[in-house]
């Protein structure tokens, strides 16, 4: 856990709601923003105009980083991320090149569907389950305790991000990791 | 060759004891409306492929696609399939008020350019309960799945995984994608599209995929209460398996490790070997880097039977649906089980040798296979496998 914030984020909140209404134990988690410092989200190499993989792979590493113990190399972690409303950002982008007629960047194509900041988290975090986006926070916890139950995921990276589409809002995003109950003990003794 | 000692092996897939099958079908796609439609399209060899009428593509380096004709709505073509799935089930207006949907779509085509202040109610989560209201399906408990080409596939898995587990008696799994302008300028710009006009799976000289529109929907059903109302299963879905693959953002593990696993994982939930299986419908993008990397995943979970299996991507017919084609194609196993006529693997040209595969070529072959498999490929390395039995 590396949140010193007193109050967690409405997402992070609602991420640790369905978690344990799912029967699952959240094993680490982060948020965005988590203190003022949180500003600018730091760029990911491949991703361009849009904030949502950026945000997405930021959250999510601070989640991983937190874990309190180290993955054993079989370990099978999936990954379930959850948007209300998707990389809005980059769609209004395509829409409006398309519109007046003006170039599509390359780099839009390959950012058009949550899967490839999940391919790029899969990566460097060797993460080998499933990648599965769905769009609200209970069915993506439904999902996690599914495939863990079905061996198909010792564990879940889950990771919620809503960006804001209103003038003055802030973009904001949670991750857990979530492990079956059985783990529980281990988890709250380790 | 590759190194089956490098892959990681599949972990024990368990599952529920419940059986599970598909008790109702619907589609459409650029052959016209409905599951006949489809199978007499597909069977016609004929790929669908046509110069795009539906929104100017001038600008554009590729001109092709699978459409229908005119101006189809996703949300009509959408719940018009699942209502009509429903149907093809006998489900009651009582049996789809306690039914769930789970819903595979790119987003609401209109959010990109909705005003700012109308954006928050054009989420795929809105469009979902949108699609369950209009089929009278439960509002309850919908999911909308829109993890790019495994988004239907995933939803169908999910869906097998709970039933199995007595968790849900029944869910509808819906799948829609339409081409338009957005999606069609993004693989334009990503260069994936086929310049020749023609989708040639595993084929020389491939030069890419075409995008098609695609609609499905299938009930997918506990074995039990489907016998408890007397509704006879079009077919049972008897394994599943999701994986990825940790390699790359966008590109395929080249050896095929993560379909291999997810491979492995269906095969071993449905309780049958390699030599079972008599027909896959292959991902088969027709691209470059897929293929080969999908025909490797085939010899590594298959082993031997993977030179005599027969396989086609359909991608070749009715063209690449996105988010549906999980739906789309496993219905289109269904159908080619079914009539005991497999599709073919159209456009090809020659053998690759990087994807030696027993292919369908030239005509529909007859034979009424007892399994067949399903696969399905996305971004991110995700990859899934679903496996159907004749009932």
């Amino acid at each position: 856990m590396t949140s010193p914030a007193s109050v967690a984020p409405p997402s992070l909140a609602a991420l640790r709601a369905a978690a344990a209404a799912a029967g699952l134990t959240v094993c680490a988690s982060a948020s965005w923003p988590e203190t003022d410092a949180d500003g600018e989200v730091p760029a990911l190499a491949g991703f361009i105009e849009s904030s949502f993989s950026p945000l997405l792979a930021e959250v999510a590493a601070r989640a991983l980083r937190s874990r309190a113990q180290p993955q054993g190399p079989g370990n099978v972690t999936a990954i379930v991320m959850v948007t209300a409303l998707g990389d809005v950002t980059s769609a209004v982008r395509v829409a409006a090149a398309v519109d007046a007629g003006t170039r599509v960047s390359p780099l839009l194509f390959f950012q058009s569907v949550p899967n490839a900041v999940a391919g790029y988290l899969a990566t460097r975090w060797h993460l080998t389950g499933p990648v599965v986006c769905v769009s609200g926070t209970r069915a993506g916890l439904d999902v996690a305790a599914a495939l863990i139950e079905d061996a198909d995921a010792d564990e879940a990276l889950v990771v919620r991000v809503d960006l804001a589409v209103t003038g003055g809002g802030r973009d904001r995003a949670a991750a857990i990791v979530v492990t079956g109950p059985a783990d529980r003990e281990r988890h709250r003794t380790g | 060759m590759t190194d089956a000692l490098a892959v990681t092996p599949a972990p024990a897939a368990r599952r529920g004891a419940g059986a599970v099958a598909v008790t109702g079908a619907a589609a459409a796609s650029a052959y016209g409306r409905g599951t006949e439609a489809l199978a007499s399209g597909l069977l016609s060899g004929q790929p669908a492929f046509a110069p795009v009428q539906r929104f100017d593509v001038g600008a554009r380096r590729v001109h092709f696609a699978a459409t229908m004709p005119g101006l189809p709505e996703l949300l009509t073509e959408v719940t018009r399939a699942a209502a009509e799935a429903c149907d093809d089930a006998g489900l009651s207006s009582a049996d789809r008020a306690r039914t769930p949907l789970f819903l595979a779509i790119h987003g609401d085509p209109a959010i990109a350019r909705a005003p700012e202040a109308d954006k928050p109610g054009r989420g795929p989560g809105a469009f979902t309960a949108a699609v369950a209201a209009g089929c009278g399906l439960a509002e309850q408990d919908v999911r909308c799945y829109t993890s790019a080409c495994v988004a239907a596939s995933t939803a169908i898995g999910d869906a097998a995984s709970i039933i199995a587990r007595g968790h849900a008696d029944r869910v509808v799994v819906a799948g829609g994608y339409l081409v338009e302008c957005d999606q069609f300028a993004l693989f334009d710009a990503g260069r994936v599209l086929a310049d020749d006009g023609q989708v040639r799976p595993f084929s020389a000289g491939r030069r890419g995929l075409l995008l098609g529109d695609g609609v499905g929907a299938v009930v997918v059903e506990s074995l039990r209460a489907a016998r408890a109302r007397g509704a006879p299963p079009l077919a049972r879905l008897a394994g599943w398996g999701r994986t990825g693959d940790a390699y790359h953002p966008v590109q395929p593990h080249p050896e095929g490790h993560g379909m291999a696993r997810a491979v492995t994982a269906a095969l071993q939930r449905a309780g049958i070997a390699a030599e079972d299986l008599g027909y896959v419908n292959a991902h088969g993008s027709g691209t470059g880097q897929s293929d080969p990397a999908e025909t490797n995943a085939l010899r590594l979970a298959l082993g031997d039977a993977a030179a005599s299996v027969p396989v086609s991507s359909t991608k070749s017919l009715h063209g690449q649906s996105l988010e549906a084609s999980g739906v789309l194609e496993l219905i289109v196993t269904v159908l080619a089980a079914r009539k005991g006529m497999l599709p073919v693997n159209a456009g090809f040209l020659g053998a690759d040798d990087r994807c030696r595969l027993n292919l369908v070529l030239g005509e529909p072959l007859a034979a009424t296979p007892e399994f067949a498999m399903s696969l399905n490929a996305a971004f991110g390395g995700a990859n899934t496998a679903l496996v159907i039995g004749l009932p």
